[in-house]
């Protein structure tokens, strides 16, 4: 991995990150922030080389690891550009919520928003051939929690892969919806009425049925963000689990 | 190598105590010591309104009133509320082992709610048989006794699970409560809440119930009140004979959920919680043994 052969053969072992914004609303970015909050123990490990929220710079460093939010307009020529400079310029990818891995709100535009008159399209990036292999990992959420790119972040610098791995699967599913959570779960007999996906569902668009002890999904309201599916005890458990 | 065994079903545990409290029940009395000891700031578990069992978030002493009837759904959807919206720190979740897996899960990852890592004081499970709804308790009930009755109360005494109901107490079979509970639930390895500081067992008598302490910090809570409030809870030793009941009610229902996880594997379903190469091996050795055998420990 990266890392490894950064460890190997660099001499500044800081990991540089960037943080970069297409067509979103900006709250992933406000997450990523916050979290800057808790991390101040291995900011000596981490430097933050591009943001156009925080940094200065307007040109683009090579970087490490460049995290970026939301979906790629394919009709904005700025976009195009800069989905292409990322991708010579880092290591490695992450997207970063729901827009940039599964589409998210963007996925339910119809266009003819102003300035731009005409319909636009936005498409998430683990759907972008052009950076298929530097984009690893997805995180999902709208925005996710600073607490899980806390310890997302905290995982690659440790190389925690048993933590990662989810990540890595999620990059490689298109949508992830309410509606994966009925089918992959309830609909397979896994759901125990727990509750988790109503808790993680940012828009209510998960309410729990006490009468049949198992979650009601809604779909006009559900912005494909994957929580649901990403919380839910039952969907992955490579976490830490009572020895048998 | 996998075995129906005390360590598979208890899971590791320190140590198991009979537990009677002066007032209310065990449970409601370890946590109104709690609050009164500022061990914990809220507790998240489910409570009884308006006749119905639904989760609730508890924020002072005496507040707690254990529903008798001990099944319930969504405990965690109150979770972000708890430590969002109120902003607890030290909070004490009540519940069966998937809503402390559901916590477990936000807790390492954080998905779901932000900071629960650093939120939770204790984390109680409850000895499990399998959930079941409202609807699933009047059909297991009409099954049992041909007519309705109403429930009043669920309780482990003797090897056996209790239904106490209106017109008397009733054994509940596990192979006819297997039909009526959740789907999920027939396939849970993980009945007796491992992973979990205590895991508590509610007995007949309503201020009698066993405390099998697992983790340092449930010791150290128990210790504390003990030393605090002696009168209040009194903790004596729990007998093998004690533990070996519970292992084998336990085991009865285990294999009825074996038998469930097979099933599906049989016609190529996906199965829960079991990595591919654990259930393969398992599997395995399952086809290796006679039914005959089950008595004697195979596993
Ligand atoms: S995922 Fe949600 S929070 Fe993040 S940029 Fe998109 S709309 Fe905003
Ligand atoms: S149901 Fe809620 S949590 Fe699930 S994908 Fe939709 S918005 Fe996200
Ligand atoms: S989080 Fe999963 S198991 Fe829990 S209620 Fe939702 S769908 Fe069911
Ligand atoms: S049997 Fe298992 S899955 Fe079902 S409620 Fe009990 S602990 Fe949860």
């Amino acid at each position: 991995m990266f890392f490894k052969d950064k460890v190997l053969n660099e001499e500044d072992l800081k990991l540089k990150i960037g943080f970069f914004h297409l067509s979103s609303c900006s709250g992933c970015q406000v997450a990523f922030l916050d979290m800057f909050e808790k991390i101040v123990e291995f900011l000596d490990t981490v430097e933050l080389v591009y943001s156009n929220m925080l940094t200065r710079k307007r040109e683009i460093p090579f970087l490490d690891v460049a995290f970026v939010e939301g979906a790629l307009c394919v009709e904005e020529n700025y976009h195009l550009r800069l989905i292409k400079e990322i991708n010579e310029k880092s290591k490695l990818i992450v997207s970063v919520g729901a827009c940039a891995s599964f589409g998210g709100v963007r996925r339910l535009s119809c266009g003819n928003q102003m300035p731009q008159p005409q319909h636009n399209s936005f498409i998430p990036l683990t759907e972008i051939e052009l950076i298929k292999n530097k984009l690893k990992y997805a995180i999902p959420g709208c925005p996710p929690n600073p607490s899980l790119l806390e310890n997302f972040l905290l995982a690659l610098l440790e190389l925690d892969y048993d933590f990662l791995q989810p990540f890595e699967f999620i990059a490689s599913s298109n949508d992830a919806s309410g509606f994966n959570l009925i089918s992959e779960v309830v609909n397979k007999g896994f759901c125990v009425g727990c509750g988790t996906c109503e808790t993680a569902c940012p828009t209510r668009a998960i309410s729990f049925s006490q009468s049949c002890g198992k979650p009601n999904f809604t779909p006009s309201t559900c912005v494909h963000c994957g929580s649901c599916l990403a919380a839910c005890p039952q969907s992955f458990k490579p976490y830490p689990q009572p020895t048998y | 190598m996998l075995r129906l065994d005390e360590s598979f079903l208890l899971g590791k545990y320190k140590k198991a105590f009979k537990t009677v409290s002066k007032e209310g029940t065990p449970i409601e009395t370890l946590f109104n010591l709690m609050f009164r000891e500022n061990l914990i700031d809220g507790l998240l578990t489910y409570s009884k309104e308006k006749g119905k069992v639904v989760p609730k978030l508890i924020l002072r002493e005496g507040e707690f009133l254990q529903p008798q009837v001990p099944f319930g759904f969504g405990l965690n959807s109150l979770l972000k509320k708890a430590i969002q919206k109120y902003r607890l720190s030290k909070l004490a979740v009540f519940g069966t082992s998937c809503v402390l897996d559901g916590l477990n899960k936000t807790q390492y990852y954080g998905i779901g709610c932000n900071w629960v890592k650093t939120a939770v004081a204790l984390k109680v499970g409850q000895l499990c048989l399998g959930n079941i709804t409202e609807e699933g308790i009047r059909a297991l009930l009409l099954h049992l006794k041909g007519r309705g009755e109403k429930l009043k109360r669920a309780f482990i005494e003797e090897r056996e699970l209790i239904f106490q109901t209106d017109k008397g107490k009733l054994k509940i079979p596990m192979e006819v409560l297997h039909k009526y509970i959740l789907s999920a639930c027939r396939y849970c390895l993980n009945l007796s809440s491992r992973g979990s500081d205590i895991t508590y067992v509610q007995k007949e008598r309503e201020n009698e119930g066993l405390f099998i302490i697992r983790s340092e910090r449930g010791w150290y809570t128990v210790a504390k009140l003990q030393k605090r409030a002696p009168g209040e809870l009194k903790l004596k030793g729990a007998g093998q004979e004690e533990v070996d009941s519970l292992v084998s009610l336990l085991r009865e229902k285990i294999l009825l959920n074996i038998d469930s996880i097979i099933d599906r594997v049989e016609i190529g379903l996906p199965v829960p919680k079991w990595s591919g190469n654990k259930l393969r091996k398992f599997y395995r050795l399952w086809n290796s043994i006679e039914t005959s055998d089950f008595e004697e420990e195979v596993f």
